[in-house]
């Protein structure tokens, strides 16, 4: 289906089969749009960089929304019997808390990773399927939006937990429209992640430069694709999971009544097949990153770099096999939670391996505590509490007592935002100049950072004492007498430090913004660094590398600044000047911008709102999704007249001999264009 | 030279610090943590099983210590040894570059893996013991027979209280019980407290009508979920008489926070005279004309729909007309001392009745104890207790009425069971 680069000749349209194809000048609305300037540019881009900043900005968006909510819930409870919220409101602002951070917020900051870094990390262009990622993010923003939209036109958010047990979530317990924009709302955004997963991992084993083998790939590439398998095998669950939610709230179906033989725990099966794996595609993309800011600002290798990627690849394959340990008290018989146990607790062997093998790193080290790796070090301690917690219930017979308190809030906010935002948050620090061109001032990185870790250790310590006092999960209030008053209102005072400090990241962003005026530019490594995108300009040009280069090993980039002597000492061999690229390639052919991707992801949230208010509305979101895949397939692979139709001038040094994949502009888009038998309306 | 030893010396002297300060804050938490007066507090068991679990977690939780106290500390020295500028131009001797040692990593994943195979060995050997049961037969007398009896409860969760319920004369397993929305009769039904012999293993038998619920009395055991159309085995036990608090722990809607519980141990005599007492039919009226007497009309009127109470509306009574198909049996209401899902006391602490309290729920549900039961759609059963719409007169007249089913609870009784 690929055409070999030899066939793509300067009319783009010609095929190799030498058949005509059946539009030589397209219609009007079937041209390829130029890159316009402003927002047009932002709407219809298919760069990854961009679409990994709309990612970035957007999760930072709703991890405002979330943490509105957060306060919202630590406000309620900062005294027995609050009175801030009612139960029905608590319920809602609880569920869409769990929601909202978990899909609109830690996972697009991962994808904007993911995006922004991969092909950066393994010398490529863009991504395989340029218009499907940024379909990727357009139905993702859809599916967001629409979920959000339920607290103004579907009487208020889901209140059924992010977890949405049945059949607590089914039509009779929860009438109104908020677990409908649940079930739709994720139904959207996992096809986001589902297309994007395709992509990535299409990118990071067809699109690798030349001499980029899989094993000498960043630790954080590894990670990203590890985790986009993950997602790739268990949005499907999730996805039927949600749609037999949805056929029972509202087409009258039974999958989950057990008034008429359905199964509650069904649900619980189906959500957490989904949802422990979740728990990885969270905190493998922390894990990428702390891997890549350790042994930078250690200055040294990361050390073990096989036993990172094949403990990364372990979690990935038993985080399958042990979703029923959310589940120990539910009822599934004795033999069941044994085996569930087990699987667990010997999880967090790879898991323990990573946490070694970083304190290796720094082990011996020269450690730079920059604003980047003080959240990468306190990502260690943090997850590890995190961790460790998770193998205490891991125990089954601990469990039955833990399960359902804030013992387990406790436990999966030191994982994700322990190890997940604080790693994440590194990792912003870490490639903001790489992505604007400027730095972060480090004096307010490290008032955000403290700011962020007392915070996060006041407010989630506490709830390992509250739930082994037996305080339950998602009550809205409780009473005075049990012991709770003292560390709820600690927890509260807590919640408003992480604020604080999340107001103190955005106005450093601002502040650091104006001040980069007076100050000289970053250049294109400033931390002394060792992969890739450290090689390139900051920020990084459209086109990426001026030449693709060639990779020998592990740290490319830092290989290229410094060798090995024969003693074992490092030598300079070359300056970053010399080494790096300027970004002064012109002409470079990339993926011409397009807007139908936007207009198919318009269309779904139209049908979600036809299947939940009236069908009509399907139609013309239907007829939106359906158009816009023709339109996309017929649309040429560029505007014709375009004057970045040059073909591969830039193609001398990539040797495309290896096989893999070459320089990465766009064969994936090539092969779109074909005889009308081959449009399927997806790449 | 001297320089840098004095820069040595106050890193030490600033890891100390910040050692001993994290020691004190945590030992200070601790305290503060421990000294509180916690009645659902998981480390204070009080029965066999959460002693069980708890000889199993406090050893992990001493090794897990251990090994975050290795792991920070690690962080924290390298982070006080290998320190050096972290200006960007930072351009120093770099140190040696080792990228890995296979001994040592293969040393790391065997050691963690050898700690979980013990821990994993110890685990299992409680989990088989907690979820075990022993044959356990008492002594009971029903009706003046005596009968043996195998110490069982069938625990019902529904929207948003529990219900127990107690088969005396039969030896009742999962599959006599059938659908759990038409149990057959028991001969003693409770809600909110669930009164058990004391140093007995009582098995429970836990189900639901509605959502799913979870029943924890972590004194005496951790929790099991009651899920709707599945009967799940689950035990509990206290050492001593006392009562015991427990919460629901599986989200179940609004009022998740408003079902709660407690398991009164008594002793094995008292738990005879309460068997005695809870067997006899409700204590009816013979006055038509007292408040008890009009009471109980208005009882018949508004409430027995919904509300049994044995030997006044059996005859009529077919489940309640709730989504869940029950409401608590208010035979013997005044024997307990809670009310509305465990939350309130129906008594006072000067042992009268808690009447405004009472009256209050009776006036509107919904006002105390937030529910789905008034303003329904067309078909739409209730979820909780309705507001009747009955006037002051009839409340006081149903409140003195219901004063007089069961055998008023002793005052030790009233003290030991108060919530707050």
């Amino acid at each position: 289906m690929t055409p070999t680069n030899a066939t793509v000749t300067e009319k783009p349209l010609e095929l190799e089969s030498g058949v005509t194809p059946f539009v030589e000048r397209p219609l009007g609305v079937l041209t390829r749009p130029q890159g316009g300037r402003g927002w047009r540019d932002w709407l219809s881009t298919v760069d990854h960089k961009k679409i990994g900043i709309m990612y970035g900005v957007s999760a930072m968006v709703f991890f405002v929304v979330g943490g509105v909510e957060a306060l919202l819930i630590r406000l309620q409870l900062a005294v027995p019997n609050g009175g801030v919220l009612s139960a029905d409101v608590y319920n809602q602002v609880f569920t869409m808390h769990g929601v909202t951070m978990v899909f609109l917020f830690i996972m697009p900051l991962a994808a904007a990773f993911a995006n922004y870094l991969i092909p950066l990390q393994i010398g490529a262009r863009d991504v395989a399927f340029p218009r499907l990622n940024a379909l990727s993010y357009w139905i993702w923003l859809s599916g967001a939006i629409f979920l959000n939209s339920s607290w103004i036109v579907g009487g208020g958010g889901a209140d059924c937990g992010w977890f949405c047990y049945s059949p607590n979530s089914g039509l009779a317990f929860s009438p109104s429209h908020g677990v409908d924009f649940y079930a739709i709302g994720l139904l959207i955004a996992g096809i986001a992640s589902l297309v994007s997963a395709i992509n990535l991992i299409v990118t990071c084993l067809n699109m690798r430069a030349p001499g980029m083998d899989l094993f000498r790939m960043p630790v954080l590439t590894w990670m990203l694709l590890i985790t986009q398998f993950l997602l790739l095998f268990a949005l499907p669950v999730i996805t039927v999971a949600l749609f037999l939610l949805m056929f029972d709230r509202l087409f009258g179906s039974d999958f989950f009544n057990p008034d008429m033989g359905g199964d509650p725990l069904l649900w619980q099966h189906l959500f957490w097949i989904f949802g422990h794996p979740e728990v990885y595609i969270i905190i493998l993309p922390a894990f990428g990153v702390v891997s890549e800011i350790i042994p930078t600002f250690s200055r040294k290798p990361i050390f073990g770099y096989s036993f990172m990627v094949f403990s990364g690849i372990a979690i990935g394959f038993m985080g399958w096999g042990v979703w029923a340990h959310h589940m120990f008290v539910s009822g599934i018989g004795p033999i069941s939670v044994a085996a569930f146990s087990l699987s667990t607790m010997f999880i967090a062997v790879p898991t323990g391996v990573k946490i070694l093998n970083w304190i290796a790193t720094m082990w011996g080290g020269q450690i730079r505590y920059t604003t980047a790796m003080l959240f990468a070090v306190s990502t260690v301690g943090m997850f590890t509490i995190g961790g460790l917690s998770g193998v205490t219930h891991a125990l089954a017979p601990a469990d039955t007592q833990q399960t359902d308190t804030y013992y387990i809030v406790a436990h999966f906010h030191y994982v994700i935002f322990g190890g997940g935002v604080l790693g994440l948050m590194g990792g912003l620090y870490f490639w903001w100049p790489k992505v604007f061109g400027y730095l972060l001032n480090e004096r307010r990185g490290k008032l955000n950072f403290w700011l962020m870790l007392i915070g996060f250790n006041l407010t989630f310590g506490p709830m390992h004492v509250l739930g082994l006092q037996g305080m339950s999960r998602r009550i809205d209030t409780y009473s005075a007498g049990f012991g709770f008053e003292f560390w709820n209102l600690v927890a509260t005072i807590g919640s408003f430090i992480i604020a604080l400090s999340v107001v103190v990241f955005f106005h450093n962003i601002w502040r650091s913004k104006r001040e980069a005026a007076d100050l000289p530019p970053p250049g294109p490594d400033p931390w002394d660094a060792r992969s890739l995108e450290w090689m390139v300009p900051s920020p990084v040009p459209e086109h990426n590398f001026d030449e693709v280069p060639t990779v020998d090993g592990l740290d490319e980039w830092w290989h290229r600044k410094y060798a090995i002597d024969d003693d074992g000492n490092v030598v300079r061999i070359s300056s970053v000047q010399s080494a790096a690229q300027d970004g002064s390639a012109r002409g470079v052919h990339l993926p011409s911008p397009s807007f139908w991707p936007l207009v198919l992801a318009l269309g779904l949230p139209l049908i979600g709102y036809g299947l939940i208010f009236n069908l009509w509305l399907c139609v013309p979101g239907g007829l939106m999704v359906g158009m816009a895949m023709y339109a996309w397939a017929l649309e040429p692979v560029d505007d014709p007249d375009a004057d970045h139709g040059q073909h591969h001038e830039d193609n001398d040094g990539d040797g495309d001999n290896d096989g893999s994949g070459g320089s990465g502009d766009s064969d994936g888009e090539l092969a779109t264009v074909g005889t009308p038998s081959t449009q399927g309306g997806y790449e | 030279m001297s320089e840098a030893m004095r820069t040595e010396e106050s890193r030490w002297a600033f890891a100390r610090r910040l050692w001993s300060t994290l020691t004190l804050a945590g030992f200070g938490l601790l305290l503060v943590g421990c000294a509180a007066d916690a009645e659902l507090d998981t480390f204070q068991d009080q029965g066999e099983t959460a002693r069980q679990i708890n000889d199993l977690a406090v050893p992990v939780f001493i090794v897990a210590g251990v090994v975050l106290v290795l792991v920070c500390g690690a962080l924290v020295w390298l982070a006080v040894k290998n320190r050096v500028p972290a200006n960007e131009d930072y351009q120093g001797e770099f140190p040696k570059q080792v990228s890995h040692n296979n001994t040592l990593e293969i040393g790391w994943t065997l050691g963690p893996f050898v700690i979980m195979v013990i821990v994993a060995v110890a685990s299992l050997v409680t989990h088989l013991a907690i979820n075990s049961t022993e044959a356990n037969a008492m002594e009971v007398q029903v009706d003046g027979q005596a009968q043996t009896w195998e110490p069982r409860v069938v625990v019902v969760g529904q929207q948003w209280w529990w219900e127990y319920r107690y088969y005396l004369s039969q030896d009742i397993t999962t599959d006599d019980l059938g659908d759990p929305w038409d149990l057959p009769p028991a001969d003693i039904v409770t809600s909110g407290q669930m009164v058990i012999p004391a140093g007995e293993e009582i098995e429970l038998i836990v189900t639901s009508r509605d959502v799913i619920h979870s029943h924890w009395i972590p004194a005496l055991n951790g929790k099991r979920d009651a899920v709707p159309g599945l009967y799940t085995p689950w035990k509990l036990s206290a050492d001593e008489p006392g009562v015991y608090f427990g919460q629901c722990t599986e989200f179940c809607g609004l009022s998740h926070s408003r079902m709660r519980m407690q398991a009164v141990a008594v002793t094995p005599a008292d738990f005879q005279t309460w068997i005695d007492s809870q067997m006899k039919p409700a204590n009816l009226p013979t006055n038509e004309d007292s408040a008890q007497g009009r009471g109980a009309e208005v009882f018949s009127t508004y409430c027995a729909s919904c509300h049994l109470v044995r030997g006044l509306n059996d005859a009529d009574y077919n489940g309640a007309e709730t989504y869940a198909g029950s409401a608590p049996d208010l035979t013997h209401f005044a024997s307990r001392t809670t009310f509305a899902g465990g939350i309130f006391n129906l008594y006072n602490s000067d042992y009268s009745l808690n009447d405004d309290q009472l009256a209050a729920w009776i006036r509107n549900p919904n006002e105390v104890k937030e529910n789905y039961a008034n303003d329904l759609a067309d078909g739409e059963l209730p979820r909780g207790m309705p507001d009747m719409g009955l006037s002051e007169r009839q409340i006081s007249d149903v409140i003195a009425f219901l004063a007089t089913l069961g055998q008023e609870p002793t005052r030790a009784q009233i003290l030991a069971t108060e919530v707050n």
